[in-house]
Formats: structure tokens, sequence, C-alpha cells
């Protein structure tokens, strides 16, 4: 904008007595945005994590998260990453940011599986679907998880951790989903987790 | 710095910023005066690198009626996180630079230029003639090296390397580590704390040593740490580097004085050490910048700021950010410095609209590599209490594996696009 453009302008704000600056509602209005800015560094913009191991919590349903977060800070669920973050998140107020996340439109990971282990494990996905629903879209109210469009390795990694009982041991809603995962070959999880992270 | 000669101080500053110089003004070289008169409100950013870019970006997300002028004199942004994978050849340069495209994509005005001068009394930003005025300023230079502190190394900047600014001396510091004869002896040396990423020297002795034991197995690494121990993530570290015997580590060794004629350096103790290679990682303070602005303490090396905005102990309206800052209890990481980027746009966007800031504490990761697959990690987390930035917690992953591995790659490809947008981001 010239100088001469940007004067006239100015005048005509002083005569119109409007505000010099005005500001519409914006980001920092949502609740939880500002307490969840730090979580992007790993789970990427509003949680839609982009990479293979890193889960993605855009559009996670807010009672899991809170779970999640409690079995984090509590070393039920073992990381060495997440538990200090999880008891920062508590202090914090974990039903805000829970409430940012839930309300974020989930993006499905862009990292594709390769196709022969994704038709490999579809058969062995059977088993899944009474609880995590015929897409992979998880049952919130049930406190199931959408598996569809999560990365293949994240979904890996937790199935071998839930196969060894190291995830939340002794969990009482976990002991079915445990109890069909056990004599499935590690491979075929693997399949398994590549069929479930290329679903939409 | 006052006695070296313009060419020493690019060296100095590894990637060619030069805060004396006006080199690579980038549509303003003929600038004098006022730059850009504002219109509405506006956040000058000094620096492009982890937390100036972020916080750049995150003040545009946040209010995008608040105009944005970053300064930043280099065209691309090479990630010091994971460099030290390119010295072992695991990984190359290319893979870890990236464009500023996304932040102009974000409608940040990037300017390719360094900022010559801070005048928070009249709120001016300075390039060489000219001047931006700014509401307020988020100065985030990151380290310069106390070269002086080191006799002889001054003098002997092309061929003594720190590559402790990832860059064209990471590039020339493989290909020294390459050409030496099998048999030979590389040196690393270690700073005092405070320096830019703590575990960061250690990662690079692993990287070092897996790259002798694999290539040439006859020489060996030798270490001269001015601290007393490993400085960080020790166990981890010390259980790591027992897959590498080629590593002979000497704690509370620092070195005065390097003369690259005789290939050799004199240790505090007076003591002589010969080597083949040398990557000497000088003492540091905050980027100069942040000096001729004022902003550094007593200590003349880093500045202090409030807990909750980030903003100056020592000048009002003016930020910083990253590895200049101290006083926090927190290490100097490019987790940290992203962290509060967006920590700081967020209270700089409050405060302009007359707002208080939401109290917020940052997180910390690092993450080192141990070899060419295995990883581990230091996680901190941390509260606000009173106004202050207190640790809440310090974790270590229990060893090293290929899982952390991936979880190393996941926090690379996230933070890299959370810090330059994801246009900068191939
Ligand atoms: C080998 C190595 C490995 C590392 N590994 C990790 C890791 O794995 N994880 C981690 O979290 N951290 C790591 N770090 C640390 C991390 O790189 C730094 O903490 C981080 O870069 C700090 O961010 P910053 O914004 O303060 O500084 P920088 O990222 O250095 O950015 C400063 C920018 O300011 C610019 N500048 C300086 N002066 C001026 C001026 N006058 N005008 C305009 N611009 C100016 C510079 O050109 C630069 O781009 C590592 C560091 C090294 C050296
Ligand atoms: C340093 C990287 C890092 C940061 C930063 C981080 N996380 Fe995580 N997060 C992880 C990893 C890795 C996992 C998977 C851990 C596992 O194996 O269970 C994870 C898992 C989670 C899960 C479980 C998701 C699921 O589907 O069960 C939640 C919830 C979560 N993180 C929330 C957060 C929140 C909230 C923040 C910000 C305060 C945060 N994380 C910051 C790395 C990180
Ligand atoms: C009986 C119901 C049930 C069945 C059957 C079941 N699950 Fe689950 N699953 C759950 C519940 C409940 C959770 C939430 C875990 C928690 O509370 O931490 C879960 C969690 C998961 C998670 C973790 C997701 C995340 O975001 O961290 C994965 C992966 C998973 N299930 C995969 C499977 C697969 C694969 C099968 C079939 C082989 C299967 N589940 C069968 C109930 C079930």
């Amino acid at each position: 904008m010239s100088r001469a453009r940007l004067g006239l302008l100015l005048v005509l704000l002083v005569l119109l007595g409007a505000p010099a600056v005005s500001r519409a509602a914006g980001p920092l209005d949502q609740p939880g945005y500002a307490k969840a800015v730090t979580c992007a560094a790993c789970h990427g913009a509003s949680g839609n994590s982009r990479s293979e191991a890193v889960p993605i919590l855009a559009g996670l349903p807010p009672a899991y998260f809170k779970k999640a977060i409690e079995d984090y800070a509590s070393g039920k669920r073992l990381s060495a990453e997440m538990e200090p973050f999880a008891k920062q998140v508590k202090l914090l107020g974990v039903d805000e940011v829970a409430a940012f996340f839930a309300a974020q439109r989930r993006e499905p990971t862009p990292v594709r599986p390769e196709r022969a282990a994704v038709e490999r494990g579809r058969a062995a996905a059977a088993q899944c679907a009474s609880c995590h629903g015929p897409e992979g879209q998880g049952d919130a109210a049930k406190m199931v998880p959408a598996l569809a469009g999560q990365p293949a390795a994240y979904i890996r990694n937790q199935l071998l951790l839930f196969k060894a009982d190291k995830r939340s041991p002794g969990d009482e809603p976990l002991t079915k989903m445990k109890a069909i995962l056990k004599p499935i070959p590690d491979a075929t999880l693997a399949d398994v987790a590549a069929y479930y992270s290329s679903l939409r | 710095m006052t006695r070296m000669t313009r060419r020493q101080f690019l060296r100095a500053s590894g990637t060619g910023v030069g805060v004396l110089t006006v080199a690579g003004l980038e549509g303003c070289a003929t600038s004098t005066g006022e730059i850009n008169p504002k219109a509405g409100r506006r956040v000058v950013v000094v620096g492009g690198g982890w937390g100036g870019a972020t916080a750049a970006r995150y003040v545009r997300a946040a209010d995008p009626s608040i105009e944005v002028v970053m300064l930043e004199p280099n065209k691309t942004f090479v990630s010091c996180p994971f460099s030290n994978l390119v010295l072992s050849g695991v990984r190359g340069l290319g893979s870890l630079t990236f464009g500023y495209g996304g932040l102009r994509d974000s409608g940040v005005k990037v300017r390719h230029a360094a900022a010559t001068a801070i005048e928070p009394d009249t709120r001016r930003v300075r390039i060489g003639d000219g001047y931006l005025v700014y509401d307020r300023v988020i100065v985030a230079p990151g380290v310069d090296f106390l070269v002086e502190q080191v006799e002889g190394l001054a003098a002997a900047q092309d061929t003594v390397l720190h590559a402790w600014k990832a860059g064209p001396q990471t590039a020339e510091l493989a290909k020294q580590l390459s050409a030496m004869p099998d048999g030979g002896a590389f040196v690393l040396t270690v700073p005092p704390i405070a320096y830019r990423c703590p575990p960061g020297p250690y990662e690079r002795i692993c990287q070092v040593a897996w790259y002798l034991k694999t290539n040439k197995p006859k020489s060996k690494l030798i270490v001269l740490d001015a601290n007393q121990n490993i400085v960080s993530k020790a166990a981890l570290f010390r259980a790591a580097w027992q897959a590498y015997p080629n590593i002979d580590y000497r704690a509370s060794n620092k070195v005065v004085r390097v003369d690259p004629g005789a290939r050799e350096v004199t240790t505090d103790f007076g003591d002589k050490v010969k080597y083949d290679v040398i990557n000497l990682i000088p003492p540091q303070r905050a980027g100069a910048i942040a000096v001729q602005a004022d902003l550094v303490g007593a200590d003349k090396r880093w500045c202090e700021v409030d807990h909750v905005t980030y903003e100056s102990a020592k000048h009002r309206n003016a930020h910083v950010i990253g590895d200049s800052t101290i006083g926090l209890p927190v290490p100097k990481s490019g987790t940290m410095a992203n962290a509060m980027g967006k920590i700081c746009a967020n209270a700089v966007v409050n405060l302009l609209n007359g707002r208080e800031a939401t109290p917020v504490p940052p997180v910390n990761t690092c993450y080192s590599w141990v070899s060419d697959r295995e990883v581990i990690a230091v996680v901190n987390a941390y509260k606000i209490e009173n106004g202050k930035v207190v640790q809440v917690e310090q974790k270590l992953t229990p060893g090293q594996s290929t899982v952390y591995a991936q979880h190393a790659e996941g926090w690379a490809k996230s933070i890299w696009a959370d810090v330059l947008g994801n246009g900068g981001v191939a």
C-alpha cells in the first residue's frame, strides 16, 4: 500500500470513529487450544500425526483420551515419552485438552501400507469387528477407539504390547481382546495393523 | 568477537549469518529510513530457526490481523537435530534442509536479512541503514560462539570446525572424517555447560564411533569433555558406548588452546593431545544480536525472561525464546525452542489484544541416535507455579531401541512441519 493511500485509510478510520484494531474470535477462544499447543511437536497439527509410529489424536473420544492419560500417568501404559506429559496434562486440566482433540477433524494417515499386507490382514481382522466395528470406526460409548487410518507401525506396536499384556495389564474390559490376540503370530498382527491403517 | 574480521565472523556463525553485515538482503538492500511503515499491529521476529519460525507461524495462526515480519539471513532452514547422522553417513544433509515457503503460505513476511540492531526504546529493528517499527519483537537468534576462549581458534576457523550449526560445516566435517586415514585419531571437545543441546555431543560421539568402527576399525575417538561427567542421559550413553571400544572418554578436560600447525590441542592442565581430525565445539552464549540489544544479563551471555510470556526481564515489548534464554529449568533444545515459540506467540497475541496470557508450561524431549538404528530419549514435563516454570518430572527411556527410533522419526516429521508449516517440508 502506498503511503498516500495508507494516509487516506487512516483518515477514514479516524473519521468513522472505528477502532484502529479489531479482532474476530480466533483459535485462542477455543477451549484447550493454548494448552494442547505443545503436543503438535509429535502428534502433528491438530493432532493429525503424519508419521508412522506416533498416533493420531484428532477425533479421539474424550473418555478414551482421558483413560489413556490416566494409564500413562499411573504407569499402567508404559511409555517413557508419554508418562511425564500425561502428568503435565493432568495438572493443566485433562478435560480441556481432551475436548480440544475430540473436536478436531481426523485426517487418516498419509503413510500407505503395502497392499499385499493389507490383503493378508483382512481375514484376521474379522475377529475384531464386534468391538472395533466393521470399518474399524470404534465405539465411543464403549471406550473402544477407532483404528481406521491410524498409522500402521503405531497399531502394530500396540498389538504387540497387548499380546504380551504389557499395555494396561489386568484391565478387565481388555481381557477378551488380549485373549483373541494371544494366538495370532506377530507377522499376522503386522498385517492386521496394515489393514486397519488402510481403512478410510 | 571484537577482533574478528568479517570473514571470520561469518565462519564463526557457521551458516553465513553476519550480524554486523547486511549481506543477503532480499528486496531491501537499498532501504534507508523506515521500511514498510506499519498499518496495523506488527510483530517482528528476529531469527527463523526452531523458535523464531514457530513463533512467526503461530502468531499468524492465532490472529491473522497481526502483521508478522520475520528476519532470517539464510534462504534455507537446516535442521541441527539429526545432523549428527550426516557425520556417520546415515543421512544426507539434503534430507535435513527445508525452505521457508510454508511460512509465506501462513502469511508471514519473510525477509532474508539479518537484524543489525534492536532498539527497545524506540521499538525499532535495524536492518543496515533501514529500520522496521514493531509493537512487539520476538528475538530468537540461537547461540554464538565464545571463540576467544580457545587460544588459536579465531585464526583457525577454516579448518577447526564446530559443526554446531547445521550447514556447510556439517558437510565439511563429514568430509574430513571420511578422508581421515584408518589408524587416525578424531578428537572431539565438549564445551562447559550451558551450551546448545546437552546430549548433542554424546550423540555425536556415538555416530563418529559407529562410523569408525564400521569403516576405519584401527582409528580411535578421543573425547575431551570440559564437564565432570556426561552432561545428559549419562547411564544410557555409557551403556551404548559398550559397543564402541574405540572411544577414549576423558572427563574434566577443558580445551584452552588449538594449534592447527602441530595438529594439537592443549587442555587446562597443560596436557597436549594430537589429532588427525578435530571437532572443537566452543563455549557458547546467546546470539550476538541479543547482546547488542542489551537483552543479556550480568553474565553477558544469556537472556532472562518472564516464564509465562517470554518477555525480556530487561526490556518491555521484547520477547526472547529458544537457546538464547536462561533461568528456566529447561535444556537448550529444538523441542523446547518450538514449545517456547508457540507459547510466546499465543501470549503476544493475547497481550496485543489487551488480554492476559494463559500460563502454559513447555515440554521437552531429546531423542539421541546411539547407532545407525537405535535411539534413546530423555523427556521433561513441567508446570507453572507462581509464574515460574517448574519441572514435574524427568524420565529416560529404559534402554535403546528401534521403536524409539520410529518415534524419533515421527517427532522429526511432526516438528519440522510445526516449525515451518507443511509447505516447507518436502
Ligand atoms: C548437532 C546438534 C544436534 C541437535 N539435536 C537435537 C535434537 O535431537 N533434539 C532437539 O530438540 N534439539 C537438538 N539440537 C538443539 C537445537 O538445534 C537447538 O536447541 C535449536 O536450534 C534452538 O532453536 P533457536 O531458535 O533458539 O536457534 P536456531 O534454531 O539456531 O535459530 C536461530 C536463527 O536465528 C538466525 N539469526 C541469528 N542472528 C540473527 C540476526 N541478527 N538477524 C536475523 N536472524 C538471525 C540464525 O540464522 C538462525 O537461523 C541439536 C543441536 C545440535 C547442534
Ligand atoms: C515426544 C513426543 C510426544 C509428545 C510431545 C507428546 N506425545 Fe503423546 N504419544 C507419543 C507416543 C510415542 C505415543 C505412543 C506411546 C505408546 O507406545 O503407547 C503417544 C501416545 C499418546 C496418546 C494415546 C493415543 C491412543 O490412541 O491411545 C495420547 C492420548 C497422547 N499421546 C496425548 C498427548 C498429549 C495430550 C500431548 C501434549 C501434552 C502429547 N501426547 C505429547 C509421543 C508424544
Ligand atoms: C471385546 C472387545 C474388543 C475386541 C474383540 C478387540 N478389541 Fe481392540 N480394543 C478394545 C478396547 C476396549 C480398547 C481400548 C483399550 C484401552 O482402554 O486402553 C481397544 C484398543 C485397541 C487398540 C489400541 C488403539 C489405540 O489407539 O491405542 C488396538 C490397536 C486394537 N484394540 C486392536 C484390536 C484388534 C486388531 C483386534 C482383533 C484382533 C481387537 N482390537 C479386538 C476392545 C476390543
